[in-house]
Parts: C-alpha cells; structure tokens; sequence
C-alpha cells in the first residue's frame, strides 16, 4: 500500500496557515485509503496557488492552463476510464476562467472528480476578488466593493447535472478526506468544493468566519432528492454552509453510454483496420 | 475525349447538394474521374446554391471556365450562370416555370407537371433533374436507381419506388424529346474503382488509417464534414467523437486523451483555431502530441463562412504564444490529404508537437475521385510509427528512482511513457520544468528545455521535412509558378495549357510548409532571369512573406485573389505577358 511518503513531491510553499496545506494532505490521505499509488491515478491540476499542488503531489499529472483542466481530465477519462481521474483546481480557475466547462462537465456526467480550493480570492496574483467573493468584497481589483453577487458552485453544478455534490471545510481535514473519498469512489462527475480561508489576501473570509457558519448534513438529510439539495444548496447566498454530501444520485457516465467502450477502454483496443468499412461509403 | 462540366442550380433548402454529390458518383461509377464545387451563402433556406461538376476520362482537379449542361431549377440559376455557357451548352429547365429569350439550346423539361401528376415534394426536382441529366448525357439510368435505392435503403422500398418514378420520367421525357441532342458522354467505361470524397472526407479516412483514437470539434464551416464523418463512424472504428462545448475544451479533450496515449485530434476553422491557439502553446510546453485540422474560410472574424481563402497561413505558422516548435502541413489534394494526415500522426507521435494540418473550403468540400487502388496500396505501405512512446519494460530515463519525461537528449526528443505504467509517475508541465517535469524557474534548466525543444526541428527538417515538388522543368522553364496547398491542381491544369501553346513552366508546390528548410529551399529561388510568380488565395501573399522571412527572397509578380473565390486556370495564363 502507498505511504503518504509516496504521494509527497517538492516540500510545498503555500503560506503558513494556508488552507490548501490541510486539503493537500486531505487529497494524499484520501487516496491512500482507496487503495491507490501515484502510479494508479490521474491528477490535473488548473493555476493558481491550488495548481502549485502539482509539484507536492505524486501522480501521472498534467499541470493544466488556468480554467482548463476539466477539459483535459474528461480526455484522459475518455482514453482510459478505468483509471481515476481528479482535477484540483481553485475558484477563479473553475468558476470563472473554466467556468463553461465546468457546466458542461456536469452535463456529460464525465466520470470525473472536481476538487475546488474556494476562497474567494486570486492568491496567486495577489488577491483580486474571485467568482464566489462576496458581494461587496473589496480587493486590489475591485477597490470599491465587488459589483457582481457571488456564485453558488453547489446550486450550479446540481442543477447543471452533476450527480454528485459535496461541501468541506479546510479546517475540517477528516471530513475532507471523507468527502474527497466518496467523491473518488462515486461513479460519474463529482464535485467537492472546500471552503479554504486565504489567510494572505482574504481577511474576511478566516477560519473563525467559517467555523461560526459551517454545519454538517446530518443523517436524516435526503441526498439523492433534487429538490432539497438544491434547496439546501441556496442557504450559501444566507452565508450559512452545510458540509457533506449535498446531493448524490446514480447515472449512465459519459463513457457507459459509448458503445465502442463496452468492453474495452479506449487505449486498451485493437487497432481498427478494416478500411473497407469506410470506403465503401464513398463509391 | 470526355471532359464536360454539368451544373445544378436552384434555392438553398432544395436538395441541390445531395443531387450533385449524386451525380458525381454516377460520374465515376461510369468509369470517369470527377471535381467538384459548390457556393452556397450561409443560409439553411432561401438564397442560392450552385453544385458544379467537372467530369473527364483523364483525373480532373480544376474546375472548367465553361458549363456544358446548365440545369436550372430556378430563373436565378440562369441569370447567374449563363456568362459561362457556349453556343454548343444545353440548358435544362421548365417553361412554365420561366422563359429564356436568348437563343440557347433549350432542353425543356417539365418540372412542375411532373411534380403535380406524380403529387411530388418540390425537393424531388432535383430527382427529375437527375434522370433528365443522365438522359441527356447517354448515361445508364439503371446506375442512378441504383445509387438512389442505396441512399433510401433505410427508408424502405416503398420511398425508393415512389423516387424511382420522378428519375424515370425525366430520363423518358429528354429521351423521347430531345433524342438529337443526346451527348453520349457518359457511355460507362470501364475503369478502375473510385471513392467520391471531399478534402474533409480524406482527412476523415486518413485519421482512420493512422489509428487516431479521439477527435475533439465544435462545428465550424468548412471543417464541421470531418466532424459528422467521424461521429457517425467512431462505434464501428472504435473511436470517441466529442462535440465540446468550445473550442478551447475542444483542444484541451485533446491534450488529455493524447496525454493518456491515445493519438488525438481536433478540428476547426480560422475562429474556433483562434480559441485554441492559448492550448497549442501548451501542447508545445508539455511536449503532447496533437494533430489540428484547419479548414480556412475568408476572414477576419465570421467572415464569410462558406467561401474559400488561404488567409490563415501565417496565423497557423505563428500560432500561440512563446517560442515553440510546430510542424505545419498544407495538401494540396485529396491524395495529399490522405498521406500528409496519415503522417500529421506520426510526425505528431515522433516529434511529440502540434502537427496542422490546413486545407481550405475549396479542398475541404469539393469533391474528387481518387482511385481505391490508391487507399489500398497506401494503406498496405503506412506503418504506425508512435515515436519514443514507451511502456513498462522500456523505461530507461531514471534518475534517483524518477523518470525523467523531459530528459536531454541528442535529437531533442525524450520517452513519453504511457500514465497508468505501474512503478512510475510524472506531470506534464505547463510551467517550464526541469527532466523530471518539476516547475523551475532557474536559468539553466530553461535554457536546456528550450533548446531541448527546438532541437526537435533539427531532426525533423533531417529526416522527415519533404522539399516541395516541382512539376515541369525548373532548369529549363523561364516561368516557374510557387503555389501551397489547394491551388496544385489550378496551376497545373495552367501549365498544362501553357504547354499546348508551347509554353514551358516549373511550378514548386509547397505541401510541407513550416519549418522549412532554408538552405535547400533557398536553391530553389536563386536564378536571376528566372520570372517566380506566387499564386495564392489571399490578398497578403502570405506564403510569400514567410519565404522571403526564412530565405530573404521576394516575389515581384503575384498571383492574389480574396473574393472568397477559388483562383482559376485562366486568370493565372491571363497574368502572363503574351
């Protein structure tokens, strides 16, 4: 079995306090309890300070462009979907600059698992205000209070389709690794947005604004029904966040509904070589 | 000798396209070789559509200044066609419908009529219209009721009889009518099989040949025939199509799969390539094969979406930011197509790069037989090559128990080891990275992966680059025409009729178009009293521009149309002095 050694890159250089430090271990531990090694899994990463991770953690990975890695994880799942495929990305990366992919990765109910750092800043460039800011927020980018309501990733990904739906909270790491396993382990596109305080740029978003307004789902909370996720969903606009599984329910991925995928996946078939197939339509 | 050109005319939304496509395999299943073209507006209704064919016993590639057989299924059809008839053309159309009050041959037939006592949908015209033609031109109907039927299987028998008819008694009606202008041209032959297939197609059928396993489109004319071809074919090749949301998940699908190891591609026009050109740049950085398929339209921005231009050339060349290498592959026709696509993979797999490759509408809709036997034997000559794509028992870049994907090495190309390999691990790095694909920002290890990288060119252009070709005689030619891409056969047929007049020409085709190299192309261009003519399908002379960056030679007489019409044979003997 994989050691949480086997998964460690480069030391990472997150800011002390960062929350991506308890969702990068979050990410390791997760994995080790599935059984799988670096040699197992699939990992993209978007940019940010959440792409960083690309660099601490071992994996076959591509170190994706900004907004982009969803698109790349589906192709990789296309190719070979028996292996998991993660895509860890931030807020600005997946909601803002890869935000239509996102939307149509729940569509598709690629077989795939979105771990979204969302702190409501850019960390990286220095702290402009990201898609889930606050209305109001004020930072470099927008010095008089950000003009757009924020997004709410939940309601967006269950209503797009998604088919599964999780919220954590950084400071929480058991519950993260749980959430991050579940959604590894559900079959079809997965979601699991991790409230992360930046304690560099994001001073009204720390760990003691969460700890006062997260809570967990308990477990007479219906996930599998539509209508109380998405209700439940729109109590982030109240800034109130429930944690766990918000919403979970069971469909035919992408890559089940491809007849030339039943038996095989992509990478593992014959070549196809019989021409005359093909150019018969022609004559 | 057979060479005549057949024209159809009428509204958009009317069937025009299917019927020409229709004619043209009744064209080479008679045994004759076939180009076509069509214009259309970009409209799904309304507006006009013209389907031509160009049919000859000899292999065709242009289209002929004059219509032989003009079938009109409106007024519109005439008024815009009839510049280009001649005293022997015949013209096919219906009285009633409109009169023509200059003295044509007039092979009337009775569309409406027909359609009302048969209760007929207008879109059967085009039916009547067939039969008509095949009448008119000798041909076996018999062979038109065949393809009809085939096209209709899936409707079931009692469609096909109900089209039978409409065929029937137009063949009858010219039959019993006009026996005296019976043009025995399309008397069947034998000859060898041919496939009836666009630009798009060719580079559909070459994909399949080289074992692409994922093409990643969002619609764009003219490249979205590639999408379509593939989609409907991926179950039985063991392909996965995907229709994207954007062209920039579009590439991205692409890198991923390829990523993965599967040979990858995607496909679009001058705007959609424009939206992925920030991922190509990617593809260079993490050294991921991809082929891109670039099906020009006359731009800037929409344009004009179903005409044709060579506009994107320098675009393509220049495309994504940051230095990094790039092969750029221009056919010239579909044969071309075919081997230059089969190769766009290997080049891609081997070079582990972005490999374009760029047709335009002209190429990518018009149709063109090519003999099977030529699929066949090139087929049976194509070998895979994936390059340094290596599994478990082939790894051998390690150091420190890490492999390295980016590892320096002579011929700037490193193992690519397919993920899921058990024992290792590696990221393709977007950032600049060191042999292992950690990001670094040292100094050196930048300088060593650049160099890495563009080193790749080195063996390209040492093992792979193909010069262009010459047709005619360069040393002895005074006249030598330089053209890339879907302008070969044009040019050709130009030097063709040059030569019936006893004039001599070299003509260098370019098919291999970035990087060049610059030494033996230099050769090429270095006689003095030689008069060079660039013939191209834009208003920079684009082509023209690169050769003089990369050689420093410049062209004083050019060849530049950017009406969104294909050059023509005439206007290249017209740009000679007499």
């Amino acid at each position: 079995m994989a050691t949480i050694q086997d998964f460690s890159g480069y030391n990472p250089t997150w800011c002390p306090g960062c929350g991506d430090w308890g969702i990068g271990i979050a990410i390791k531990q997760a994995l080790i309890q599935l059984g799988q090694s670096p040699s197992s899994v699939a990992a993209v990463f978007g940019i940010g300070c959440s792409g960083n991770m690309n660099d601490f953690l071992n994996a076959y990975a591509i170190h994706s462009l900004h907004g982009r890695a969803i698109p790349n994880a589906i192709g990789i799942k296309i190719a070979n979907h028996k292996m998991p495929v993660i895509a860890i990305v931030g807020d600005g990366d997946c909601y803002g600059e890869g935000g239509n992919h996102l939307l149509h990765a729940c569509r598709g109910n690629h077989d795939i698992t979105v771990i979204v750092h969302d702190n409501g800043v850019y960390g990286l460039t220095t702290g402009q205000s990201a898609p889930t800011a606050q209305k109001g927020f004020k930072s470099k980018s927008t010095p008089a209070g950000i003009l757009e309501t924020p997004i709410n990733p939940l309601a967006l990904t269950i209503t797009s389709g998604a088919t599964f739906v999780a919220q954590s909270f950084a400071g929480d790491a058991i519950h993260t690794i749980s959430m991050i396993k579940a959604g590894i382990e559900h079959k079809g596109f997965s979601v699991v947005n991790i409230l992360q305080p930046c304690v560099t740029f994001n001073k009204v978003n720390t760990y003691q604004y969460y700890l006062q307004r997260v809570y967990k789902l308990d477990e007479s909370y219906k996930k599998e029904d539509f209508k109380t996720a998405v209700e439940k969903s729109l109590e982030i606009n109240e800034e109130k966040f429930p944690l766990g599984i918000i919403y979970q329910n069971k469909k035919p991925t992408y890559t089940d509904q491809l007849g030339q995928l039943k038996d095989e996946t992509l990478i593992g078939k014959k070549r196809f070589t019989d021409f005359e197939k093909i150019t018969k339509l022609f004559i | 000798m057979v060479d005549f050109t057949w024209l159809i005319g009428g509204e958009a939304g009317f069937g025009i396209m299917t019927t020409g496509v229709v004619f043209s395999k009744i064209a080479t299943r008679s045994g004759f070789h076939i180009f076509d073209y069509v214009e259309y507006p970009s409209l799904i209704r309304g507006g006009h559509n013209a389907y031509e064919v160009h049919v000859s016993d000899s292999p065709v590639s242009h289209l002929s200044p004059t219509i032989d057989i003009l079938v009109c299924l409106n007024k519109e059809t005439y008024e815009k066609h009839k510049s280009r008839l001649t005293p022997s053309s015949l013209v096919v159309f219906d009285q009633d419908e409109f009169e023509i009050k200059e003295e044509i041959k007039k092979i009337i037939v009775p569309f409406k009529k027909i359609l009302s006592e048969l209760k007929g949908q207008p879109i059967m015209k085009n039916t009547i219209a067939l039969g008509a033609s095949i009448g008119i031109l000798g041909g076996d109907v018999n062979e038109l009721i065949r393809i009809i039927s085939e096209q209709f299987a899936k409707k079931g028998e009692e469609v096909i009889n109900f089209n039978k008819q409409f065929i029937q008694t137009g063949f009858d009606e010219v039959k019993k009518n006009y026996s005296n202008n019976i043009l025995n041209y399309l008397v069947k032959k034998s000859g060898e099989t041919k496939l009836v297939l666009t630009g798009n197609d060719a580079f559909a059928l070459g994909s399949v040949i080289a074992d692409c396993r994922v093409y990643s489109a969002y619609p764009m004319t003219p490249s979205s025939t590639v999408l379509t071809d593939l989609a409907a074919w991926q179950e039985k090749i063991g392909m996965v199509v995907r229709h994207a949301e954007d062209e920039i998940s579009v590439i991205n699908t692409a890198i991923g799969s390829s990523f993965a190891g599967v040979r990858s591609a995607v496909g679009s026009s001058g705007g959609g390539f424009a939206l992925m050109v920030e991922s190509l740049s990617f593809a260079g950085i993490t050294e991921i094969p991809i082929v891109v398929f670039i099906a020009q339209r006359p731009g800037p921005a929409t344009g004009m979406p179903t005409w044709t231009e060579q506009g994107d050339l320098l675009f393509s060349v220049f495309s994504g930011h940051g230095e990094f290498p790039k092969i750029v592959l221009a056919p010239g026709d579909n044969e071309e197509m075919i081997e230059l696509t089969a190769k766009a993979y290997n080049l891609a797999d081997k070079y582990q790069m972005p490999v374009i490759v760029i047709s335009d509408m002209y190429l990518s809709e018009s149709h063109k037989s090519v003999e099977k036997s030529f699929v066949d034997s090139f087929v049976s000559k194509y070998q895979i090559n994936r390059g340094k794509l290596i599994g478990q028992d082939q790894v051998s870049n390690i150091k420190d128990g890490k492999y390295l994907r980016y590892k320096l090495s002579e011929d700037g190309i490193s193992e690519r080891l397919i993920p899921g390999t058990p024992g290792h691990f590696y990221q393709a790095n977007s950032y600049e990275h060191v042999e292992d694909g950690h990001t670094t920002e040292e100094a050196q290890p930048r300088i060593d992966q650049v160099d890495k990288r563009e080193k790749k060119w080195t063996t390209y252009l040492r093992n792979d680059f193909a010069m262009p070709t010459v047709y005619g005689d360069l040393e002895g030619s005074e006249i030598v025409f330089v053209s890339w891409g879907s302008t070969k056969g044009i040019v050709m047929q130009a030097q063709k009729l040059l030569l019936d007049k006893k004039v001599n020409s070299a003509f260098v085709h370019f098919n291999h178009i970035y990087p060049l190299d610059i030494d033996k192309t230099k050769e090429l261009f270095n006689k003095q009293y030689k008069k060079y003519i660039l013939v191209e399908n834009n208003s920079w002379g684009q082509f023209g521009k690169l050769l003089k960056m990369e050689t420093g030679f410049e062209f004083k007489e050019k060849l530049l149309r950017y009406d969104g019409r294909p050059i023509t044979v005439e206007e290249i003997i017209k740009k000679l002095p007499n």
